[in-house]
Parts: structure tokens; C-alpha cells; sequence
């Protein structure tokens, strides 16, 4: 269970919180083309390492807000918690 | 090889005085209180306790422990346990699992004469052809299942869960871990040590050495002084993200086992090591067993192994063994040293005992074969946590490589030493962390409690600065010059494995997949690195070459019972349930909620509501409650049509859309003061769409002044609909004009209704009656209810249910989200395009709406079979003529009780929609009926008369 | 075995009954089931995944196309990723016409499979229930049923107490907190054993020549003329990718990956729509044999079925949160049991013995991703989520199509990346949520 560090609430379990996928910025509706317009509904960066998403509070403060994971290892970014990470298969 | 109950050993956990009476395949046994089913059944002279899975070849005692994968039974109604584990009880109903018609007589055993034929992966070879025959061999096949038999009767009986917050938890409760968790616990950390086996101190339990059990009583003492929690036969079966721990707490007074869930903020790691079976020819004959088999056997519950022993040895736990042995009169016929170069070869026997054992070339009479060749490192929490551990040929055992600061080990798994070496280690260890547990915590704490201060700096974050644990050299041996099983419970040998390895199945993991080795119950505890050493040798390399496979969680089987726990799904129902109950009411399952669906007959219902007056109870539609200058903005943001010239006693209905034009819910909101607002949403929608105006508000919008609180359950709300609704109202209604040009249609009211205040009722309906929705402080909707049945008896009031409505609302030609349109329906395909204002600035969804505009779509139309006593089932396909090409398809379909027809709502291809189109509806009888679109959704009262009335 | 316009480099050493039973009194051993051979710096067309898509492309390609000249590569063993991860589920009982066109060609091939490819993978087709607890999704189950029966395939809607019939184990009283109200029955579905059918791809496509190169990785894939940097993106074309045992040259460069999908695709410049999500799976300890069909609930989030080991295999759906650890979690099996202890009470003292997890690549409507890219030469076949082993034959019999030939075949035109970009998608979604 990933303890997810609400800015709010401080870690919480991640089944406290809906997740609101990589975070991207809206492209202005009025000049938007289509091509733009569908990469930000449908297209993603989905790295292997430090994604930029969001998370929403729904059990908690009922925040949203936008953090730093690595993908790879569940690492949040600032600050981690102590007991680092490691990556890869189990 | 007979094994018999021998005189009281100093060490022995069982209570002579204390028997215990149980069957064993029928028969009567008899056993004392500190057995094991195993050691029960050992001390009665039983040699044979499973059949193998493939070979049906005779199985003894092997480990006698957890771990022993020839001592699955079926104890009662419970399959596959664990005989060299579990206790004795008292009348327990304990047989053979994999046996017919009987252990001692099993027709299947003739497969062991087909065993060059059965080599791994016969079956992908043969059975191809021809096809029509291959059911029939997968049943034979199917009666090979290992395993015991469930009982479909089973109740799923009493299971809870427990959830911690211990700073440490150490696995395993042998000298190391004891000592860990006692340094820990003095140094002020909250501690739960957690012991695989009946009772704490590891391999000291049973070990006859003086020093050794003087520790043990020590170890002992010291914990039951101390705060430590310790839970014995319970195993940290897992170790998850952020150290969430999964622990199985098997000897629970209550639960038949219980899931204990720990966010620990340290972990040790001591399960110790297990003992590693040899292969070689006929090891595994009954008769054949570890050191630590005979260890136990012999200290804890008083069980000679055999009369005469040879005993290989490369260790000391084998030279222990002698000694045990010699002590309850089991006369060694041989050591044979593995350090030296001595080396066994082979048993001889029966398929069901030992007579000899070849050794240096010599074959010595002998009824009991004791093997010591080495150990596995149980690495699986560790593998769990990330770690890679690493083989060290000089040890012959794997160890940890780098595991995260949060996860220690100790113990076995970390190296060798004499006793005191191993607690000193421990002791460091349990500092350790205790030291990193504290500073976890403190910024747990620090990042939790933002308005309440933490008292101190951070501590800084322990080095580990433990003297290193040394490391035994042991000779490595993994099979000896022949070849012999590697995986007991799967029937496996290291011959198998070789020949998978030359066909081309040369990595661990191709091998396991194709031989199926390590996949059995011990799920390699005791074949992994067998199986790797076997690979290994096919291939030429080392073990460190091959590498070894990943231990996946759980670390000890765990109940599905003990996993699910208690069923904890909310059943929601409004405040008016209770009067439903007690008025024949059949209820409809709508997600979570409990709703009426009708109290008889819904078509009557729904003439009453045409006629007279009806009411329903429709507390679950979504309802947040919108405050702040800014709401009008929001509304606008959020729906497609114009929301910023509202007034104040106004309702509009309005729709949703994704940013992908996608339809998302719909409703009305009204104004009830300045700045005050009520959206209603739908009900499967209310959560849903809660979470969407607070993501726009939030990370798009974070400028605005909207306050949002959702009220659905807040409010019980009461649907009074019919042509004699306004007077029904009027009888309860205090303080508002109802009057139709006071209050007309689409406009809110706040009222006192029936005495209570602070109800709010919007002038619109569903059903396309004349109607008033009330929304009642929900404490006080029952009484409201139960109000205006009183009052509007002589009016014909009745009740209506969920299905009632539905009809009404399909006479009308309402839409449904999520059952009229579906994950691609665009805003205009509902027919409500004109809604859509794209001369707005922005709002959900504009670009793909406006781009959609010049598209044809598929249109939610409306639909009358032409025969009117026919109603396509929900689902029907429309088709193009008596083809098989879709065109669209029945969304909605009922018999309209006021028109006497059947009705429709469907989604139809673009060029089909336009009214007085003929199209072909497929059945699900197959038949296929004309049918025909008309020109607007509403199959009644078109024009809205009624409902404006 | 039908060698259509493929070259059959040396005889195949048959499997059969005969044959086991002539090397068994030899004592003979069988020959490797494909050869290790050493990386060439050039190939007709390369296939990056060395799963069931990847092999099942490369011996269609083989098979229907000539084209011989082929490596697979795998940066792990044959079947490590997602093929040997799945539940083994086989059906065609979908959605869209689009679907259920499409996978009825896969059960199709998968019935053919072991008399084609001469290895017994083991397709038990014992039946599929896909339960429904609500009268939505019992609407679901209809509006699939109906479109399965126009696509031919054999589907319909069965009552409690039919279900009881075909599966005595589950509770279809109205005792559950949500009670079964019906189910979608699809005799033809069943399970697969995975592994067989990577090694019997592996195997066929090694006779006609096709090369697999496990512990092979890309690292990079070398293109020209494209609009993004180094002559990546769209309007350039691949000339060849980079390995860690060495440089390949080719004209042709198919992802065939799971999980690594974006990772891949962003090596030759084009994005993909898609997220990674692991999808977790466990097995129980074998009991004998209880549970006759597959079971699916959509609503309980949960599929089982029995092996013929007779341990129980159980999948749900996918993590919530992106992710590329396939550690697994606890809450995935506590979420698993409860439910299926809600459909089958009587499995309550049966044990969880191994949990595990593989990647899934998720679309936006569920629905995969495959043919052309922006780049020329460089095709994907990607985006399966959780439905791609049973996809797998008709996968690789498209791809290799649209790879020889350069054009998309019909049966995935619904399926190309372009859809994205008009805005035309899929419509799986609803149904394949937990579509197993």
C-alpha cells in the first residue's frame, strides 16, 4: 500500500485517494486544433521515472493536488519519505 | 524405517499427560497435546503420509516442518494442510489427500513404471490429435490435480482484520530476531515480533545443547518482561510499498485466521535459513530426511527416526543430529562426512522404505538416511522490497545485496556466527531500527499535522555501522553423482530439468514454466536453488551465472477467508425506506442504494399518476448545494448551455459534457438566493460529478469564489407528481404561492411543507405530470411522506416506484445517461444539440462539440414497433434489412401503459434518423419487426401541456 | 504443417504420442525447441517483444508473407512479460461489431493451434460466464449478446438457474449483498495454457528460419527524415535499431511490446495514447477439480477459473495508479477474495499460494493499438491492456499482413493510431472494463 503525501493530510494510504493521472495543461479551447486538442485528451508521456501527476484527497481534504512519483519505483518527490526505494520486478 | 515415541526429552514441547484422540483415513490414532499431525502419525509408527503428484510414489516425513511438501492432508473441511505444522487437536478428521482408493494401495503408482515416457512437458507433445478427443484427455488429466477437496458447504465463518502502526516488526522470533526486537523495544520503539512456529526461539527450540537451551529460557524471559507484542504462529507473509505489511495469524481464538495489516516503519527480516534437501537417486524414499527433521522429531516431540542411520553430513546442525539420534538408541551405521569428500549416491528400497543407503561406494544397511547438505536463504521479503540478493559460492547460499534502509536484516540471512555473534547482530540490528524507526516517525508526524508543531529536530538518519555478520565456508552441494528429485510435491528430478535445460528451456524461468518445478505448495522454499544448480550444470556455468528466480508474496499461504475479512459494502437507503418496506414494496438495486422499484403493479402506478396524484421517493438524485459570486461562471464552465442570466427562483435544465464531447450527466439547477445555487445530478452520477466541479474548480479555476458541499443525503426528496398534485400541496404546504402563475413551471421555492421548514421544491418532473419535487431535511422525510399519503387519500395519492417512472419518463422521451447514450454518444447525438451554446467563451467539452457540429452522428431518436402489443427487449439490434449489418440498436424499451403501445428510445446511424423512418428491429427470439422513428422523442403529450398545467 | 510461401529450413522434430514414446525407450532427448543463433547486422524486418504478439508476428510473416529474415527480440526470455502473466482467458464475446469480428478470428486460430503448430497448448474451451449483479449490466450482457450472435459467434443471456446448472459452485441465490441476476454465456470461450503457445510460436517460426534473440535489448531505433530530432517523428522512416549486443540494420521495425509500449515508441519519435498500469493475478494451492467454466463479474472486478492442476487462477482489474513495479500489493488480494468469496462462499479455507503482476498498456477505449505509425517502417502493435494474450494469432496474422504488404488489413482498421487524432474511437469501453 503507497503512502501518498497528501499536502494537506500528510501520507495516506493511496486507497484514500483517486488518481488523477499525468498532469497536463489545458490548451486553449478556442484556437486549439484538433491534432492539439486530442493529444491532450488521449496522448501520454508515460515515462519510466519522475511523472508530473495528480492525486485527489477523496477520503481525505477532498484536494486535489499535483506531485512528483517516479514510476519506476514509487518514489514521491519532496521531500521522500526516509527508507529509499528500490525499482524493478518482485 | 519405524519411527516410535521414545522416553521425555528435556527439550520436548508435548504433554504426555495430555492425550489427544483424532482419525487418520478412518482409523484411530492417537496423539498428545504439543504434537504436530505429522509427529502424531510418526510417534504411531506411520510411514507414509501423501502420494506424489505425477509418479503417485509413496511420501514420508521429509522436513518435518511448515515447509514439508509431502505432508499436505485434509483435516475436516480444510484442504492442503499443513501436517508438519499444524497441532494436533483433539477428534480432528485428518486424511490423505492424493490417493485412490488408498495411501497404502494407490492404482496411480503405475504411472511410475511410464516415468521415461512422462518427461516434463509430455503433455505439450502428444494429445494434438485428433482434436475432438482432447476434452476427453484433459479430464483424465484434470484427475492428476494435486490437493485436497473443498467442501462447497463451507460457511466463510468469523474473519476480521487488525490493523498496526508498530515502529518495528521483526519476522521471524529465532535468537537473532528475539535479540532485535528486545534492543529495539529498550530503545523506545513499539515492537511486534512475529514467530512462523508455535512458540519463540528458532533453531534453539530444538537443540539438545545446554548453553543453547539456556539462551532459549533467557531469550524467553527477557520477552515476556518486555513491551514486545509477540505473535506466534503467524508469518509476515508479505512486505509492500512503504513496509505495509501483510502478517497471517493463524492460532486467533476466534477467526479461523486472521490478516493482521502493519504499516511498520522498520522491518527485520530473520526467518533464519531452511534446511536444503540433496538429489540424488532415491531421495526421496520414505526414510530420507534433513537434519533439522531429525532434530525435531527427536527434541521437540520425543520421536525416534529410525532404528539404524546413515547420516551425511557438511554441517554442524548434521553433526548434531548424530548426537540426537544416538541419544534415543537410533544406531549410526554410518557418517558420512560431505566437508571430506565423503558423498552418498543412492538408497535402496522398496518404493516405500529405506533398506540401504550407497555411500563412498559402499551400500550400508540402513533404515533412515539424514541428510545435512546445506541451506536456502529465504530471501522473499527482501526480494520483495527490491533487493537482489546475491550467491556466494564460498557459503553456498545466496545473501542480500542491497535491500532499502527501511528493511534489516539479520540472522541467517545475513551471515554466520555462534550464538552470541548471532545476537549481537540481532541486537545491533533491533538499534538500528529502532534509531531509523524514530526518525520515520518524526517526519511522518512532522508532514501530518501541519497546524500542530513536532517536537525536535529530525533525527538524523542511523548509519548502519552493525559488525558485519561472517560467513560459514560450506561445500557446495546441490546432487550428487545421480540424479534424484528436485521438487517433491511436483514430481520433478534434476534428470527432468537437465533435459529441459537441452531443449532450449535454459533460463530459470523458462524451466520452471516448462517443467513446473518450484510451482507446488513449498513454492521453492526447498527447490529453488536446486533447480538453479541444475540449470546451472546443464549449461555449463555457475549458480551466480544463472541467477536465481524472484520470490513473489506470499511468503506462507494465507486463506482466502483471512483476505477478505468482513464484507464491508454500505447498503444506502433514504429516511422514507422504512414506510416502503411496510407497503409491499419490491426494491431495485441501484449501486449501493436500495430503491423502490414497485408495490404490485407499476402500470397501474402509472395510470394513477396520469389520473390523480403519485408520489416517489427519489433521495439518491445527486444534489450539491453551490455558494459564492462566482457560481454562475462555473455553471457555464460545466454545462453546455448559457448559464449567466439565471434568476433568482429559476430552474434550467442542463447537460454535461467530457472534454471529449462525451455526454456525462445531466439535470437541473435552480437559484434559490443571490449567490445560492442547487445542481441536482443523477444519481449513479452524484459522486462522479462531485469530483469533476471540484477538479475544475480547483486546478482550473482556483481563482473563483464557489463553495460546493453535496447534499444528496442531506435531503430526502419526494417527487409529487399528477394533476392533482398542486392540491395535494396545497394541504401541506406552508408560506408559497402555488398558485401555476406564482409558481410556474421551471422555477424553485423554498416552504414549510407538512411543519417542516427549510424544504426547497422545484416545478419540474420526470413523469411529464404537473409536479413538484421536494427536497426535506432528511430527518424529517419519512414524516413528510407519511403527511401527504394522509393528506391526499381522498385525491387517490399512491405511491410510485422506480419502474413507474421509468415508463413515464420513456413516454416522454427522456433519455437516460449511461443507458440511452453510451461511452461515445457526443453532446448533439441526444437531440438536445440546440443546447449547446458554441458562442460561449469556454466549457467542457466546446472544442470537440464544435468540431462534432459538422459531423453526422448517430442519433438517440425515438421509436414505435408498428405492431404496438410487441416490446423489443432492451439490447435489440436494429438492422438493415435481413442482413447482419448494425444500425443501431434498442436503448430503452417498455409498454406504455397510457398509450397502449409499445415504446422505444434507441441509437440509430445518422441517415436513419429523421422522423418516419421504417427500420428493422432484430429480437432476441430472432424474429425481426418493422419499426418506426418519430419526429420527436416524446411518445406522449408532445407539446408538454400536462406538465406546465 | 502448412508452410505457405515459407521455406522450411530443416525438417521440425514432430511431436506425437509415437515419437514420445519412441525417444522414452531410447532414451533419446528431444532437440532444442529453437536455436540460439548470433545477432546479424541486418534483417528484413525486425520484432521488438518476444511474446505471444511478437513470435505469432514473426511466424505469420514467415508463414504467409515468405519473409524468413526476421529476428525477434526480447531484452528478457520468450514469454516474460505479459504472455506468461495472464489468466489464459480466451473468448470473442465483445462489444463492438469491430471486436467481435476481430477476436472470433483469434478463438478461431486458437482452435486450430495445436494441430497447426504441432504443440498442445491446451485450449480448454469449458465455457465463459460473464455474471451480472445489476439490470445494467444484465443490459450490457444482452446488447453484447446481440451483437455476438449477428458476428456468428455463439453468446446469450442465461438466468440464475442456468447458471447454477453449468456452474454449481457459485452462489446464485439472492443471499449476496449484490445477487447474480444473470450472465453472458459463451461456451466457446475458455483457457489457454500461455506458455505453450509463446514456445509454439517460438518453435514454428524457428523452423522457417525466423531468429530469436532473447537477453537482447533495444536500446534505440535509428530513423531518417523525421521532423524531430536525430531524424525521428513523423514523416521519417526507420533504417535500423540499437541492441546491446550491437547495431541491426532494417527497413521494418514492429513493437510488439507491453508495457514497454510508450518507451519503445518514443525511440522512433512517435507518442503513443497510452498509460501503463499493472495488472495483478494470483493462484491458489490446487484443490481437485470444483469449478467447470472461466467466471467473470465485471461488477465484483474479479475472473477465475480452475487449471487442471487445479489450483485457481484469479485476475481482477488493473492497478489505479500508472506504474512500471510489478511488485503486486495486498490490497489487491483482499479485494479479490472478498469478492470472490461473495460469488463462492464454499473457497473460503483455500490458500493464496503466489500473487504476481505484468504491465498493461491502457487505451482510452479499450481497445488496442495497431499498423501504421507517422514513421515509416515503423508499425506497432501495442495498447492491449488486459486483453492481449487472447488476441494474440489474429494479432500477428494482421501485423504480419500489414507489414508484407504495407497496408492496413480491414479487420484492424478500427484499431489504427489515426483514430486518436480524428477522434474516432473504439466503443469497448463500456464492456471491457473487466473484460476478461
Amino acid at each position: 500500500m503507497l503512502l501518498v503525501p497528501c499536502p494537506n493530510c500528510g501520507p495516506r494510504n493511496s486507497t484514500d485517494l483517486r488518481y488523477g493521472g499525468e498532469s497536463h495543461a489545458r490548451p486553449d479551447p478556442n484556437t486549439a486544433s484538433p491534432s492539439e486538442w486530442r493529444a491532450y485528451l488521449y496522448l501520454r508521456d508515460n515515462p519510466a521515472g519522475w511523472l508530473r501527476e495528480n492525486w485527489y484527497c477523496a477520503s481525505g481534504c477532498r484536494r486535489w493536488f499535483s506531485i512528483e512519483r517516479n514510476t519506476a519505483t514509487n518514489e514521491f518527490r519532496d521531500p521522500p519519505l526516509p527508507g529509499d526505494k528500490r525499482g524493478g520486478a518482485a | 524405517m519405524t519411527m516410535s515415541r521414545q522416553g521425555v526429552q528435556p527439550t520436548e514441547v508435548i504433554d504426555r499427560a495430555a492425550k489427544l484422540r483424532f482419525r487418520w483415513n478412518g482409523k484411530r490414532f492417537s496423539g498428545f497435546e504439543g504434537d504436530t499431525i505429522a509427529s502424531a502419525l510418526a510417534a504411531s509408527g506411520e510411514q507414509i503420509f501423501s502420494r506424489s503428484m505425477k509418479y503417485h510414489r509413496p511420501r514420508g516425513i521429509l522436513t518435518a516442518d511448515y515447509w514439508d511438501p509431502n505432508l499436505m492432508v485434509q483435516v475436516g473441511d480444510d484442504p492442503n494442510v499443513r501436517a508438519g505444522h499444524r497441532l494436533l487437536e483433539s477428534g480432528m478428521d485428518v486424511r490423505s489427500q492424493n490417493a485412490w482408493p488408498s495411501l497404502n494401495r494407490d492404482i496411480k503408482a503405475a504411472n511410475s513404471l511410464l516415468g521415461r515416457f512422462l518427461t516434463p512437458g509430455f503433455y505439450y507433445k502428444t494429445f494434438m490429435r485428433p482434436r475432438w478427443l482432447w476434452p476427453t484427455y484433459e479430464r483424465v488429466l484434470a484427475t492428476f490435480a494435486p490437493g485436497g477437496k473443498i467442501d462447497l458447504d463451507t460457511s466463510h465463518a468469523y474473519h476480521d482484520k487488525r490493523y498496526t502502526h508498530p515502529d518495528v516488526v521483526v519476522a521471524g522470533a529465532g535468537p537473532a530476531g528475539i535479540e532485535a526486537a528486545l534492543a529495539a523495544s529498550s530503545a523506545g520503539a513499539s515492537v511486534m515480533l512475529v514467530s512462523h512456529e508455535h512458540s519463540v526461539g528458532g533453531h534453539l527450540r530444538y537443540s539438545s545443547d545446554a548453553a543453547d537451551q539456556a539462551a532459549l529460557v533467557e531469550l524467553r524471559t527477557a520477552l515476556d518482561a518486555s513491551d514486545v507484542e509477540v505473535l506466534t504462529d503467524s508469518t509476515v507473509t508479505g512486505r509492500y510499498e512503504d513496509n505495509w505489511l501483510g502478517i497471517v495469524q493463524r492460532n486467533h481464538p476466534i477467526a479461523v485466521e486472521r490478516l493482521i495489516k502493519a504499516r511498520a516503519k522498520t522491518l527485520v527480516a530473520a526467518p533464519g535459513l531452511i534446511e536444503r534437501p540433496y538429489v540424488f537417486e532415491g531421495n526421496d524414499r520414505p526414510g530420507v530426511i534433513t537434519s533439522g527433521a531429525a532434530r525435531r522429531l527427536v527434541n521437540l516431540w520425543g520421536v525416534k527416526p529410525g532404528e539404524r542411520a546413515v547420516v551425511f553430513s557438511a554441517n554442524a546442525e548434521g553433526d548434531a543430529a548424530v548426537a540426537d539420534l544416538e541419544r534415543v538408541g537410533t544406531e549410526i551405521a554410518a557418517v558420512i562426512d560431505g566437508r571430506t569428500g565423503g558423498h552418498i549416491s543412492s538408497t535402496r528400497g522398496s518404493s516405500r522404505a529405506v533398506d540401504a543407503v550407497v555411500a563412498d561406494g559402499a551400500s550400508i544397511d540402513a533404515d533412515l538416511l539424514v541428510v545435512a547438505a546445506g541451506w536456502t536463504a529465504p530471501t522473499s521479503l527482501l526480494n520483495m522490497a527490491g533487493d537482489r540478493p546475491v550467491y556466494d559460492p564460498a557459503a553456498a547460499r545466496f545473501f542480500p545485496s542491497d535491500p532499502p534502509s527501511n528493511v534489516l536484516a539479520t540472522g541467517g540471512l545475513a551471515g554466520d556466527a555462534d550464538l552470541d555473534g548471532l545476537r549481537q547482530h540481532g541486537a545491533a540490528t533491533g538499534r538500528l531500527a529502532a534509531a531509523r524507526a524514530a526518525a520515520v516517525r518524526h517526519r511522518l508526524q512532522a508532514r501530518t499535522a501541519r497546524a500542530l508543531p513536532v517536537e525536535g529536530d529530525e533525527p538524523a538518519w542511523a548509519p548502519d555501522e552493525r559488525a558485519p555478520l561472517g560467513r560459514d565456508p560450506h561445500p557446495e552441494l546441490y546432487r550428487a553423482d545421480t540424479h534424484g528429485m528436485v521438487d517433491m510435491s511436483e514430481d520433478i528430478s534434476s534428470k527432468d530439468l537437465v533435459a529441459a535445460a537441452h531443449e532450449g528451456y535454459d533460463s530459470v524461468e523458462l524451466a520452471k514454466r516448462y517443467t513446473t518445478a518450484t510451482m507446488g505448495p513449498s513454492q521453492g522454499k526447498l527447490e529453488t536453488v536446486n533447480t538453479v544448480a541444475a540449470i546451472a550444470e546443464a549449461r555449463g556455468e555457475t549458480i551466480s551465472e544463472v541467477g536465481t528466480t524472484v520470490w513473489r508474496p506470499p511468503y506462507a499461504p494465507l486463506t482466502l477467508g483471512a483476505l477478505a475479512g468482513r464484507m464491508f459494502e454500505p447498503v444506502r437507503v433514504s429516511s422514507i425506506h422504512p414506510w416502503h418496506e411496510a407497503n409491499n414494496v419490491s426494491v431495485i438495486q441501484a449501486g449501493q442504494w436500495l430503491r423502490p422499484d414497485h408495490y404490485g403493479d407499476p402500470a397501474a402506478e402509472v395510470r394513477n399518476v396520469r389520473r390523480n396524484v403519485g408520489l416517489i421517493d427519489v433521495t439518491p438524485l445527486g444534489k450539491l448545494d453551490l455558494r459564492g459570486p462566482d457560481v454562475p461562471k462555473l455553471l457555464s464552465l460545466l454545462y453546455v448551455n448559457k448559464w449567466m442570466r439565471l434568476g433568482i427562483g429559476r430552474v434550467r435544465y442542463g447537460m454535461m459534457c467530457a472534454e471529449d464531447g462525451v455526454v456525462l450527466d445531466d439535470g437541473v439547477t435552480g437559484r434559490l438566493g443571490e449567490d445560492h445555487y442547487m445542481m441536482s445530478t443523477t444519481s449513479s452520477g452524484a459522486g462522479g460529478v462531485w469530483e469533476w466541479v471540484e477538479n475544475w474548480l480547483q486546478t482550473e479555476r482556483p481563482d473563483w469564489q464557489v463553495h460546493v458541499t453535496p447534499v444528496t443525503t442531506a435531503y430526502a426528496s419526494i417527487n409529487v407528481a399528477g394533476p392533482k398534485s398542486r392540491e395535494l400541496m396545497g394541504r401541506v404546504c406552508e408560506g408559497v404561492d402555488l398558485d401555476a402563475e406564482a409558481f410556474p413551471y421551471m422555477t424553485v421555492r423554498q416552504a414549510t411543507v407538512a411543519g417542516v421548514a427549510g424544504c426547497f421544491m422545484w416545478r419540474i418532473g420526470f413523469t411529464g405530470e404537473l409536479s413538484f419535487e421536494l427536497h426535506v431535511p432528511a430527518g424529517h422525510g419519512l414524516h413528510v411522506w407519511e403527511a401527504l399519503m394522509d393528506a391526499g387519500s381522498d385525491l387517490g395519492v399512491a405511491p410510485f416506484g422506480l419502474e413507474g417512472q421509468r415508463i413515464m419518463r420513456l413516454e416522454k422521451g427522456h433519455f437516460i445517461v449511461g443507458q440511452d447514450t453510451d461511452g461515445l454518444t457526443l453532446g448533439p447525438s441526444t437531440g438536445l444539440g440546440s443546447l449547446i451554446k458554441l458562442d460561449k467563451d469556454d466549457f467542457a467539452g466546446k472544442p470537440e462539440l464544435a468540431w462534432a457540429a459538422d459531423r453526422s452522428l448517430p442519433m438517440v431518436v425515438a421509436i414505435q414497433p408498428d405492431d404496438p402489443g410487441v416490446v423489443p427487449q432492451e439490447a435489440a439490434q436494429i438492422v438493415r434489412g435481413d442482413t447482419n449489418e448494425i444500425l443501431g440498436r434498442i436503448t430503452s424499451s417498455r409498454y406504455s401503459p397510457t398509450l397502449n403501445r409499445s415504446i422505444c428510445l434507441g441509437q440509430v446511424e445518422p441517415d436513419l434518423a429523421a422522423g418516419g423512418t421504417k427500420v428493422t428491429v432484430l429480437l432476441e427470439s430472432g424474429e425481426r419487426i418493422g419499426a418506426t422513428v418519430i419526429d420527436h422523442h416524446a411518445h406522449f403529450d408532445p407539446a408538454g401541456e400536462r406538465l406546465r398545467g | 504443417m502448412a508452410a505457405i510461401g515459407g521455406r522450411l529450413r530443416r525438417r521440425p522434430p514432430r511431436y506425437s504420442a509415437a515419437a514420445l514414446a519412441w525417444k522414452g525407450l531410447r532414451g533419446e532427448s528431444w532437440p532444442r525447441v529453437w536455436r540460439d543463433c548470433d545477432l546479424k547486422r541486418s534483417y528484413d524486418a525486425v520484432v521488438i517483444g518476444g511474446g505471444v504478439h511478437g513470435l505469432a508476428t514473426a511466424y505469420y510473416l514467415a508463414r504467409d508473407h515468405g519473409m524468413t529474415d526476421v529476428a525477434v527480440l526480447d531484452k528478457a526470455y520468450l514469454g516474460s512479460g505479459g504472455s506468461g502473466r495472464n489468466t489464459a482467458i480466451v473468448r470473442s464475446n465483445y462489444l463492438t461489431p469491430e471486436g467481435v469480428a476481430f477476436y472470433d478470428r483469434s478463438v478461431h486460430l486458437y482452435e486450430q493451434m495445436a494441430v497447426e503448430l504441432n504443440i498442445n497448448v491446451m485450449f480448454s474451451q469449458r465455457g465463459h460466464l460473464t455474471l451480472a449483479h445489476s439490470d445494467a449490466s444484465l443490459r450490457t450482457m444482452h446488447w453484447r449478446a446481440e451483437v455476438n450472435k449477428l458476428g456468428g459467434v455463439n453468446s446469450s443471456v442465461i438466468g440464475p438457474d442456468e447458471i447454477k446448472k453449468e456452474c454449481p459452485s457459485l452462489d446464485t441465490s439472492d443471499h449476496p449483498r449484490y445477487p447474480i441476476q444473470g450472465a453472458l454465456y459463451h461456451p466457446p470461450g475458455g483457457v489457454v495454457r500461455h506458455d505453450a503457445v509463446v514456445w509454439g510460436y517460438a518453435r514454428a517460426a524457428d523452423h522457417m528460419g525466423v531468429e530469436m534473440h532473447q537477453k537482447t535489448e533495444v536500446t534505440d531505433i535509428v530513423c531518417e527524415g523525421g521532423d524531430g530530432p536525430d531524424g525521428k517523428g513523423a514523416g521519417g522512416r526507420v533504417t535500423g535499431v540499437r541492441t546491446n549486443r550491437g547495431d541491426i540494420s532494417t527497413p521494418i521495425v514492429i513493437n510488439c511490446t507491453a508495457g514497454w509500449a510508450s518507451l519503445i515508441s518514443t525511440m522512433a519519435g512517435v507518442r503513443l495514447p497510452i498509460t501503463t498500469h499493472p495488472l495483478q493475478a494470483a493462484v491458489t494451492e490446487p484443490v481437485k477439480m470444483f469449478l467447470p467454466t472461466v467466471v467473470v463479474s465485471g461488477s465484483l472486478h474479479v475472473y477465475v477459473s480452475q487449471t487442471d492442476r487445479g489450483e485457481l487462477v484469479f485476475g481482477a482489474s488493473v492497478d489505479p495508479y500508472a506504474n512500471y513495479s510489478v511488485r503486486g500489493s495486498l490490497e489487491f488480494t483482499e479485494g479479490l477474495a472478498g469478492h470472490v468469496l461473495e460469488l463462492m462462499p464454499g473457497v473460503s479455507r483455500m490458500r493464496i499460494l503466489r500473487q504476481w503482476s505484468g504491465l498493461c498498456d491502457m487505451t482510452p477505449d479499450y481497445s488496442p493499438v495497431m499498423g501504421f505509425t507517422p514513421v515509416d517502417g515503423f508499425l506497432v502493435d501495442v495498447g492491449w491492456g488486459t486483453y492481449g494474450f487472447k488476441a494474440a494469432p489474429v494479432s500477428g496474422e494482421q501485423m504480419a499482413e500489414a507489414a508484407a504488404t504495407g497496408r492496413t488489413p480491414k479487420l484492424i482498421e478500427a484499431f489504427a493510431l489515426s483514430r486518436f487524432d480524428n477522434g474516432e474511437l473504439v466503443g469497448e469501453k463500456g464492456a471491457a472494463s473487466v473484460g476478461h
